[in-house]
């Protein structure tokens, strides 16, 4: 027995044409932010508010390759939460690295010592 | 309308497991949920190393170069379309897109590399960054090497699939099918290798060549074999890409595909973070 011929006017057809434009629409989208982000870090702004836009349009664009891209979005909730638990773990581990290593008390031996003679030759 | 009604697979639920999920997807997520620790602790292993560099570690500003990583980084922006298009085509049943796009993928996956394979070999024999000589070495080439190393994985995983999309349906009336999918498989990565090659021996030619036209004939004279390569490689994919009959893929392993565009956009969200946390965040 052959196979049912899928009718062009279907639903299911229309959903799929538009998930082809939608796929689309977010590729031009982060190909748009990619430009930005590459305009952003010569723009003569203090360094807090060009990291802050930085990290907010990689994050925009984690997302939508996630959500649109990774079907997240049409997906059951529970692969959100899985993909979640681990972005969470590793976002939090590197949060945690960063400020334990980025208090002065961690600062290195061979920072000290550069920090000491320059203190002593001033 | 029912997908009993339409006769359509529902690509986000599966009745026979638990969860509702398939259970490829479900260990696919579980892995990449992993490896996001994986790659936590190799990006803050450089975030930490950059906030303290030791006495003598060169800049990294002065060693980067923005064009060359943006390009890179667009390209492999275009990949995971190509791929979400791939994992689209196939959940339609329409086995010509789903190649088409598959082949792009590849495409654009090997030109990824191929810009990482220049940057590193300017990287190593120009700015004399190496693994062993700074931290910033260290760091730098271990996290987007293992990035690299995924990317690589990727472009041989798409091939596969590539390959497997001609596997004939009816395996005992077609004997040689495995033999003739090995030469498949031997002939496009023989393309991919040889054409990396050839281009990035080509952008070599031409920054060493006082004009573009003697810069093309070193290169024609230095690589003319790999050439012929190139041609026989090429010409053993197009022959081996016309299925005599039926082949055993359809909507059916559209499941195996968007295992593989998981990991694959997977890869591109990687390199999202890459790109601003080691590269853009050091021109501010």
């Amino acid at each position: 027995m052959s196979e049912p011929t899928p009718v062009l006017t279907s639903p299911g057809h229309a959903a799929e044409e538009s998930k082809f434009q939608l796929f689309v629409q977010v590729a031009m989208i982060l190909a748009v932010i990619t430009g930005i982000e590459i305009i952003t870090v010569y723009l003569p702004f203090s360094y807090a508010v060009l990291f802050t836009v930085l990290v907010a349009f990689s994050a925009v664009k984690f997302l939508l390759v996630i959500f649109i891209f990774m079907h997240l979005r049409w997906d059951r909730p529970l692969c959100t939460i899985i993909f979640f638990i681990g972005l969470v773990l590793g976002g939090g581990t590197m949060w945690a690295l960063l400020t334990l290593f980025g208090a002065d008390a961690s600062k290195p031996l061979t920072a000290m010592a550069e920090v000491a003679r320059t203190v002593l030759a001033g | 309308m029912s997908n009993a009604a339409t006769g359509a697979i529902d690509h986000h639920f599966d009745p026979t497991t638990s969860t509702g999920i398939p259970n490829k997807k479900l260990l696919m997520w579980m892995f990449l949920a992993s490896d996001c620790m994986f790659f936590g602790c190799l990006i803050s292993t450089h975030l930490i190393y950059r906030l303290h560099p030791p006495p003598g570690t060169p800049s990294a500003k002065s060693v980067f170069s923005i064009e060359l990583t943006s390009f890179s980084t667009f390209i492999l922006l275009m990949s995971s379309l190509m791929m979400a298009l791939a994992v689209n085509s196939i959940q339609k049943g329409n086995l010509k897109t789903l190649r088409s796009s598959l082949l792009t993928t590849i495409l654009f996956g090997s030109i990824f590399l191929g810009c990482q394979v220049f940057e590193f070999n300017n990287f190593v024999f120009e700015k004399h960054l190496t693994i062993t000589n700074s931290i910033l070495g260290t760091t730098f080439f271990t996290l987007t090497g293992t990035h690299g190393c995924h990317v690589a994985v990727g472009v041989f995983w798409l091939t596969l699939m590539y390959v497997r999309s001609f596997q004939p349906k009816d395996t005992t009336a077609d004997r040689s099918w495995f033999v003739r999918n090995l030469v498949h498989i031997v002939a496009c990565l023989g393309t991919i290798l040889l054409g990396m090659m050839l281009v990035l021996k080509l952008v070599r030619s031409l920054q060493g060549a006082p004009s573009f036209g003697a810069g093309v004939g070193l290169w024609l004279k230095d690589y003319w074999i790999a050439l012929i390569g190139i041609a026989v490689t090429g010409t053993l994919m197009r022959i081996l890409a016309r299925p005599s009959g039926a082949v055993a893929f359809d909507e059916h392993n559209a499941i195996d595909v968007e295992m593989m565009g998981l990991y694959w956009h997977f890869v591109d969200i990687v390199w999202i973070v890459i790109f601003t946390a080691v590269y853009l965040l050091e021109y501010i």
